[in-house]
């Protein structure tokens, strides 16, 4: 007990106090953030908004299209929320518009059209439409313009010249203004949560939770199960392994190396989770000083034993596994290349998230939540979005730990004679034989 | 210690891997505070002995003892062995990874820290303590995992070729410290597939040879068995008497010297005559122990 103890504390002191341990810990949770902010940034990035002509053949919609163009974000309702946003003012960011109109009359399409394809070449103009006479029945324009890749500027164009268009349709079928707002007051739909607390509000942070619990495993069990086979790497690599083994049973060198490594990722979830829910608490408050109301989704506290027992189940089962490999190759290598199928195994049952949390209690679920090497992830997925009966996770649970038993047993029969066999990759047939070795 | 108390003991060992057998029926003594040779050439099965002796790896079929006791997990403690593979970890200090096999060895409390500095002191890396193992140089590392094989003050040292890659002055240096340990009562293991090394610190030794073992016991007795047969002859002119096969048996040139070991019925009269006859000029003529190789050789070819 006392020598599986020295490994534990060598494995965990050496970890924590190395350089990469500390800048995971930083980095991680800045590229994570990054990847929130940066986008933000790039989108606010202000752009020179859009000269655009409008040759109005039908005389009824320049004064309609300005009106839906300067007003509105959305597509659908002009009514409710942007009233804040002053008339005339184009919006900010990506497509903004200058409009300008052009009179059809007393000039002939084709010269018209001359004339603005020299001011789109000349580039004191940046696009046209030309909306022809019928427009208003037929619904087809052409906007003519250098940059027909920038689909966001005109996606926006075709909303607004569509919500102008019904306007005018509107106004023709005589449509007085107070029918007109009673038929396009806008629905809300409020997503509901019931279990079995009863009834709550939930704006999809639950979602965001299912997703960052989901990946926070994930990338915990890779990260951490490389780690392994780096270290029983190592060991084989530098020849400490034969040392060991005149000091220390293979198994408890093993055990050792996996729960004091357990120990290091404990860790850093540790900090990981402090770190977010201060975050998240000084957000809240930010946005609570500027009148907004935010919630932290509430998560009950055996949520957080769950997590701590899948991640166990999913982190020792997957090291193990690494541990395997490791003891088999002869150099990182040959660790990696082996390493695939299993990283595969891992993503595949990371994504299966998306299936399981949009219908938790499909027998898909079911399954892929008792199944030991999907059950991490997916069993955490359907706690966290609708409970199943206690007997499924203790299931869930109960084979999960048997399998991962039994993965060890098979390991350390590998491990003690893989680690000693230097010179060339171990086959898995070879795998399977020493581990029938007495 | 009692002189004749046997440390480690061998009965009947026998060990495979697959169709190959490493180690045949194997039966061997080593007494107490003695330097004992494990000999042979590569793949005769030395490490696997040495590994089944540490409990690493168990036999197939035949009993080891050690201490007087069936060999298991507990004993190892009073075991070191510095493994012919040998590494360390390559980020950690020199003191932290000592200080990590002791605690393997159930080492514990200041004790430890002690002995750290003492043994970087008697190796003379004291001012690398705190420096992490892959600053140093090649022969400092064997010297670092020289210590973590003594850190626990084992009864049992088992070194398997310990001074392989290291240069002459740290030889010694070594060389010096087993010694040492000897003369504080420790049984020695000794295994190399270097004669000449062996030939200047084993007390006893046991030749192994594709597993099986050909000869055990001392080093004095088995040189006395040959008897002094062979010649060191330095000389100009005589070559042909060399390679008369009724006065010499093998000869070994060498730079500036010859070694001729006697036919059977041959004396070294005779051939001193010969040579003086032949008009040759002398300038050495003595009578020499055979080495340990060329007695490994004969005793090879006597088996085969």
């Amino acid at each position: 007990m006392t020598k599986f103890l020295a490994v534990v504390k060598r494995e965990y002191i050496q970890r924590v106090r190395a350089k990469m341990f500390i800048v995971s810990t930083i980095l991680l949770p800045a590229v994570m953030s990054l990847f929130g902010i940066v986008p933000a940034l790039i989108f606010s990035i202000e752009t020179p908004p859009l000269r655009v002509a409008v040759v109005d053949q039908t005389g009824k919609m320049y004064a309609q299209l300005q009106r839906s163009l300067y007003n509105d974000s959305s597509d659908q309702d002009a009514s409710s929320d942007t009233g804040n946003v002053p008339r005339g003012v184009p919006r900010r960011g990506f497509s903004a518009f200058v409009l300008e109109e052009v009179n059809p009359t007393g000039q002939s399409l084709d010269q018209i059209r001359a004339d603005l394809d020299q001011r789109l070449s000349a580039r004191t103009l940046d696009g046209y439409v030309i909306l022809p006479p019928d427009f208003l029945a037929t619904g087809k324009a052409d906007f003519f313009n250098r940059n027909p890749g920038d689909i966001v500027s005109s996606r926006t164009l075709q909303g607004a010249l569509n919500r102008a268009t019904r306007e005018q349709r509107m106004v023709e079928a005589r449509v007085d203004d107070k029918t007109r707002q009673a038929l396009f007051r806008p629905v809300q739909l409020e997503g509901m949560r019931v279990s079995a607390a009863g009834r709550e509000r939930d704006a999809g942070g639950s979602f965001a939770l299912v997703f960052g619990i989901g990946f926070v495993m994930y990338l915990a069990i890779l990260m951490y199960g490389q780690i392994i086979l780096g270290a029983v790497i190592e060991e084989k690599e530098t020849r400490i392994a034969e040392i060991l083994f005149s000091s220390v049973k293979p198994f408890t060198l093993m055990m050792g190396k996996l729960v004091g490594v357990s120990f290091v990722a404990l860790t850093q979830l540790a900090i990981w989770g402090l770190a977010f829910s201060a975050f998240a608490l000084y957000g809240v408050g930010v946005l609570a000083s500027r009148g907004i109301s935010a919630r932290i989704p509430g998560v009950p506290f055996s949520h957080y034993i769950y997590f701590a027992l899948f991640f166990l189940l999913g982190y020792f089962m997957y090291a193990t596994i690494y541990a395997l490999v490791g003891s088999m190759v002869t150099t990182a290598q040959e660790g990696g290349q082996l390493a695939m199928p299993i990283i595969l195994i891992l993503v595949i049952s990371f994504y299966l998230f998306l299936p399981v949390s949009r219908s938790p209690d499909s027998p898909f679920s079911f399954w892929v939540s008792i199944i030991p090497f999907s059950a991490p992830v997916a069993m955490l997925v359907r706690i966290v979005t609708q409970t199943p009966p206690f007997w499924q996770i203790a299931l869930s649970l109960l084979i999960g730990f048997g399998t991962v038993l039994l993965i060890m047993w098979a390991a350390s029969r590998i491990y003690r004679v893989g680690m000693l066999m230097y010179g060339k990759r171990a086959s898995i047939p070879e795998a399977i034989r020493w581990a029938r070795q007495p | 210690m009692a002189a004749n108390e046997i440390t480690v003991k061998l009965d009947g060992v026998t060990k495979s891997f697959g169709d190959f057998t490493a180690v045949k029926d194997l039966s061997l003594s080593v007494r107490a505070g003695r330097v004992f040779g494990l000999l042979g050439p590569n793949g005769a099965g030395k490490t696997t002995t040495i590994r089944m002796i540490v409990n690493i790896t168990a036999p197939d079929s035949g009993s080891i003892s050690l201490f007087g006791q069936k060999i298991d997990a507990k004993l190892q403690d009073h075991i070191g062995y510095l493994p012919e593979e040998r590494g360390l970890y390559r980020r950690m200090r020199v003191a932290d990874q000592l200080r990590f096999f002791a605690e393997l060895k159930n080492v514990r409390g200041k004790v430890i820290e002690s002995k750290i500095d003492e043994w970087l002191a008697r190796v003379k890396l004291s001012e690398w303590k705190n420096k992490r193992s892959m600053e140093l140089s090649k022969g400092m590392q064997q010297k670092v995992q020289f210590i973590t094989s003594v850190i626990h003050d084992p009864d049992l040292l088992i070194l398997d070729e310990p001074f392989s890659g290291l240069d002459p002055i740290n030889v010694e240096l070594l060389k010096e410290v087993v010694l040492d340990l000897k003369r504080a009562g420790k049984t020695i293991i000794f295994s190399t597939h270097q004669m000449e090394v062996a030939e200047k610190i084993c007390d006893d030794i046991c030749l192994l040879n594709r597993s099986q073992k050909l000869f055990e016991g001392s080093l004095r007795e088995i040189k006395s068995s040959f008897g002094r047969n062979s010649v060191a002859v330095r000389c100009d002119g005589g070559d042909g008497v060399l390679d008369d096969p009724a006065l010499v048996s093998k000869v070994v040139r060498h730079a500036d010297e010859a070694q001729a070991l006697l036919a059977a019925g041959a004396d070294a009269q005779t051939l001193l005559k010969r040579l003086i006859d032949s008009g040759a000029v002398i300038g050495k003529f003595e009578m020499v122990e055979p080495s340990l190789n060329d007695i490994f050789i004969t005793k090879v070819t006597e088996a085969a």
